[in-house]
């Protein structure tokens, strides 16, 4: 059954772009290609639920060999455990709702049939990268996720700013991605293969490897790593991920939120037996830093998008932080629950720029020439162009006008806030949490408190933010009464897809997180250190366990499941034990109250002004407005230096390179040319030239002999004859 | 008198109708030394059939000589022809040049 | 070699001969240099009488003294005016003319002094016949006959040539 079941999940959303793709060569659209992608998505979903009971606890790689390149095979092929059921769910049912919403939302667009045919090829890229078993196959997924995330985010490609987006998001990336590839052939050099299960696949070769050996394979994973950075928005290559947000905001939902930004965090867990100490701490301290840097940049953005963008970069550094620090089941918990209300936010944020937007349209129908003006009266600050419809400082008292979104985005925010025990976001973030300080305590390593206390600090401050766009959005006066007298509730193609993300924040229905016996992080061979072992550190792992045995490692979370936790019932989160999960929970719960209390305070109460604490803060101000400079940075230094290298290389094109050839164009006319010419016309001609005048003048001599006068010849003749007769005398 | 006595009057008859041919400036003239040459090849062969008589000119006992002077009188003959002729042309170039003298008469003078 | 009368009639002849054919080459009046060509015919006549050939001695006589030459004389008169009738002669052709004829005679000289057979082919004194007959009979009855017509067709054409070249103009 796997095999025809993979075969529709995949196929079905690829049929679904081929039919597009072959139809638009013929210049003819397909009058209804959304419910086509919608309907070809949803039985990807289906097929994805089925294959829950599907994979078994023995899952084994399907591959099939792809090419041949002298003696090294590269094969295609398929790996589901319940990681990827998991994930394919998640990229399936995000998909289907996304497309269920952009029905709605993009409703009248010219372009309506291409962008699902592109979110159609976007899906299939996506499971694609999900299902591969090889780091080839994985490679391919993630390149034609970054295609189509250009795609989409170019998709009005009419906005310089989109143009300009699109361009800065596969750029940005594709820096990750160089040293992903040298990653990836760092170990296809060492292994002799790219497959990563199976017998000689790398996970069983890396077993062998000596601890000794493992320094390059630290830089091995690091670089790997570098692809994650780029495609998940980490500190530094976040850049791209903000300036995403000029495509449509379903892409928003689901690309720049659920999925392709996950597929980074998805990769480092698939790459996890590999991981070393060292490899794992980098990873750790790139998670926290950008936690926290994004999460401190989001609280002064009035660009309802920015805001969610900066807090996606913010949760995918948590992500990474986790299965940096070991808590891999913990990471890939946080990617589930972060997709569905992530994609929530961003689709309730839809729902309030088509709300607007929609006015906002009329508004230009009537002052057709008003568009430039009013963004200009609109934006106080520099450096960033704001939408009006996507501007909170525009929004205010939506609560009534649009109650189903207002509703499910407040779920998400409590989720994502972390609000205690009802909401799934909070067990994800206190399992990241908790995994983060009982390694620090394990470890007794500074490096953990610190990661464990920047994680910290950004949950607070993810909580604040988001109480603030709920705040500045929902409650208070409309700050704009003529657009907030046009807003209304989005219709139900809209909302539908609201209200079932919604249902997905509630811990229930992220039920397979928590059997225990679902998912089973995979070994690390090489971090034998006893404090370096999984989610649980104050279980029996930690010593027996660092080894090589699946069935140790399995043991070991058996011996976890003892303690007895489900969804439902256990207040000591999802694998938290002892007291690091207590008092990770105890202190999360404070600063996400802490953050929520002093949102209240700024915003709804307006007890405190933001604008006093701005100047009062000036210089912290500036920079997280200023995005930590990062853009500037680049902009100054690194894209200053390109373009210096390029003018340098520029110019030593245009005079080394142009100059010899210039100069040998020179040469080669003015002396060569000269000399052959010269050669020509005096040598070559002057040859036949003088063969002409010798002979001219050699007949003008010549004729002089025939005088016409007859004694002439006669005395030729008779001396001829004498001359003749003498010499046949002589001799 | 032997055949030498003869051979040697012919050479020279023969060397100064050469000189006149060669220095005269007048076709008359020329004419004399082709005459005075064409005399000194009769002379030759009249003289060549009196003292060598080929075998098969012998019938008989008669000696037959007279192979030489018959031709001899045949180049009397052509030369009466030549003169004509010769004379005629001097006619037609004095005509046309006004001149019989060779050197004047160039025409085909390259 | 005895020296007998008729070797020195025959020493006269060709002194006569030789002196007369210096005279044509040399003297520059035309009119004389035909009257010295006139007695070298003569004298050769008279060599042929030593050769035993009356009847070409006869021809040569009355043929040349009286036709061609007379042909000459007319020539002379019909082309030269008074200036044309001293012949010009230039000294350096002279020259040149005088060194290749006298090389040409050295030449013939030579030959004949260096074939001693010609020496010892002498007169065997044999009286002169009368070789009249004779030439008519091979002329126009035996071997001769041939050559004789063409001969005679030749003097024909080279009389109508003759006449037709020195016509005064040519009419169409």
């Amino acid at each position: 059954m796997i095999v025809p079941l993979i075969s529709i999940i995949l196929l079905a959303p690829l049929a679904a772009f081929a039919i597009f793709a072959l139809l638009g060569l013929a210049k003819r659209n397909f009058p209804r290609q959304d419910y086509l992608s919608t309907v070809a998505m949803l039985a990807a979903l289906g097929c994805s639920l089925l294959l829950i009971q599907e994979v078994v606890s023995d899952p084994k790689p399907i591959t099939v060999e792809w090419l041949s390149l002298g003696s090294v095979t590269f094969s295609m092929g398929f790996y589901l455990d319940s990681v990827t059921v998991i994930m394919l769910i998640v990229v399936t049912l995000v998909s289907s709702l996304v497309h269920i919403f952009s029905i709605g939302y993009m409703h009248g667009d010219p372009r309506y049939s291409r962008f699902f045919a592109f979110l159609s090829l976007f899906s299939f890229s996506m499971l694609f990268l999900v299902v591969s078993d090889n780091l080839l196959g994985i490679y391919i997924g993630w390149e034609l996720v970054g295609l189509c995330s250009y795609l989409l985010i170019g998709f009005w490609f009419e906005k310089d700013s989109a143009a300009n987006a699109c361009k800065k998001a596969f750029l940005t990336t594709r820096v990750g991605d160089i040293g992903m590839f040298i990653g990836m052939m760092m170990l296809f050099a060492e292994f002799g293969t790219l497959s990563l299960y199976g017998d000689s696949g790398i996970f069983e070769e890396v077993t062998t490897l000596e601890s000794g050996q493992i320094a390059w394979l630290s830089v091995a994973g690091i670089l790997i790593f570098c692809g994650a950075v780029g495609k998940s928005a980490q500190v530094p290559l976040h850049t791209w991920l903000p300036d995403a947000m000029e495509g449509p905001t379903p892409v928003s939902a689901l690309i720049h939120a659920a999925t392709m930004v996950a597929a980074g965090v998805y990769l480092v867990a698939r790459m996890f037996p590999i991981l070393t100490p060292t490899s794992s701490l980098v990873i750790a301290y790139v998670g926290g830093i950008t936690a926290l840097v994004a999460a401190t940049i989001a609280i002064v953005r009035f660009d309802i998008k920015r805001v969610l963008a900066y807090s996606t970069v913010s949760q995918l550094g948590y992500m990474m932080l986790a299965i940096g620090a070991g808590s891999y089941v913990a990471g890939l918990f946080h990617l589930t629950t972060h997709a569905f209300f992530k994609a929530l936010l961003f689709l309730g944020s839809g729902s309030v720029i088509h709300a607007f937007h929609a006015m906002h349209a009329h508004h230009d129908d009537e002052h057709a020439e008003s568009d430039e003006h009013d963004d200009h009266s609109l934006v106080h600050e520099h450096g960033s162009e704001i939408p009006p419809d996507q501007d909170m400082r525009n929004m205010g008292g939506l609560r009534k006008k649009m109650p189903l979104t207002f509703i499910t985005m407040l779920i998400a925010t409590l989720s994502i806030s972390g609000v205690p025990f009802v909401f799934s976001g909070f067990w994800s973030k206190d399992a990241i949490l908790g995994g983060v300080l009982g390694q620090a305590m394990a470890s007794n390593s500074p490096h953990y408190y610190i990661l464990f206390g920047m994680a910290l600090i950004a949950a607070g401050i993810t909580a604040f933010y988001m109480f603030r766009l709920i705040f500045m959005t929902f409650f208070g006066e409309p700050r704009n009464q003529e657009m907030h007298d046009m807003a209304h509730e989005s219709p139900w193609v809209m909302t539908v897809p609201l209200i079932v993300l919604a249902a997905l924040s509630f811990p229930a229905v992220n039920i397979l997180w928590f059997n225990e016996n679902y998912i089973e992080p995979p070994p690390q061979h090489h971090i034998h250190s006893p404090q370096r072992v999984y989610v649980s550190p104050d279980s029996k792992t930690a010593d027996a366990n660092s080894g090589i045995s699946l069935f140790g490692i399995s043991e070991a979370e058996a011996a976890e499941d003892e303690s007895g936790h489900d969804a439902e019932h256990a207040s000591d989160g999802h694998h938290g034990h002892g007291p690091a999960h207590t008092i990770a929970m105890v202190l999360s719960i404070c600063v996400a109250g802490l953050g929520i209390l002093l949102s209240w305070l700024f915003y709804h109460k307006r007890r405190f002004s933001a604008e006093a604490v701005a100047t009062t803060f000036r210089p912290a101000y500036n920079l997280f407005w200023n995005k930590y400079y990062f853009d500037e940075f680049y902009d100054g230094v690194l894209v200053a230096l390109t373009v210096w290298k390029s003018r340098l290389f520029a110019g030593f094109d245009l005079s080394v390179v142009d100059g010899i050839v210039n100069g040998v164009g020179t040469v080669t006319r003015d002396v060569l040319a000269a000399f052959i010419g010269f050669f020509d016309n005096r040598v070559v001609d002057g040859l036949v030239n003088r063969v002409a005048a010798v002979t001219w003048s050699a007949g003008g001599r010549i004729r002089r002999i025939q005088t016409g006068a007859i004694q002439t010849y006669l005395f030729v003749v008779i001396g001829g004859i004498v001359l003749i007769i003498l010499i046949f005398r002589l001799f | 008198m032997s055949l030498q006595h003869y051979l040697v009057i012919s050479s020279i008859l023969f060397s100064l109708g050469i000189f006149a041919v060669l220095t005269r400036k007048n076709a008359i003239s020329i004419l004399m030394g082709i005459e005075l040459i064409l005399n000194s090849c009769n002379l030759n062969f009249v003289a060549f059939s009196r003292f060598v008589t080929p075998a098969e000119s012998i019938v008989g006992s008669e000696v037959f000589r007279f192979d030489g002077q018959i031709i001899a009188i045949f180049g009397i003959v052509l030369a009466a022809a030549e003169a004509a002729v010769f004379l005629a042309i001097i006619l037609a170039i004095y005509r046309e040049f006004g001149s019989i003298r060779p050197d004047e008469v160039d025409t085909l003078k390259g | 070699m005895e020296f007998t009368l008729k070797t020195f009639i025959f020493y006269g002849f060709a002194l006569i001969t030789i002196a007369s054919a210096l005279a044509v080459v040399t003297v520059r009046n035309i009119v004389h240099a035909a009257f010295a060509l006139m007695v070298t015919l003569f004298g050769v006549a008279g060599l042929y009488v030593f050769l035993q050939a009356d009847f070409l001695a006869a021809t040569q006589v009355i043929v040349y003294v009286g036709g061609i030459l007379v042909l000459i004389l007319f020539g002379v008169m019909m082309t030269s005016g008074r200036l044309e009738m001293r012949i010009h002669i230039e000294r350096g052709q002279l020259l040149l003319g005088g060194g290749i004829s006298l090389a040409l005679l050295m030449l013939l000289l030579t030959v004949i002094a260096n074939t001693p057979i010609w020496k010892n082919l002498t007169d065997d004194g044999s009286p002169l016949t009368p070789t009249t007959k004779r030439i008519g009979e091979l002329i126009l009855n035996e071997k001769f006959l041939l050559p004789f017509e063409v001969v005679s067709v030749l003097l024909l054409v080279a009389l109508i040539g003759a006449a037709l070249i020195s016509r005064k103009e040519v009419r169409d």
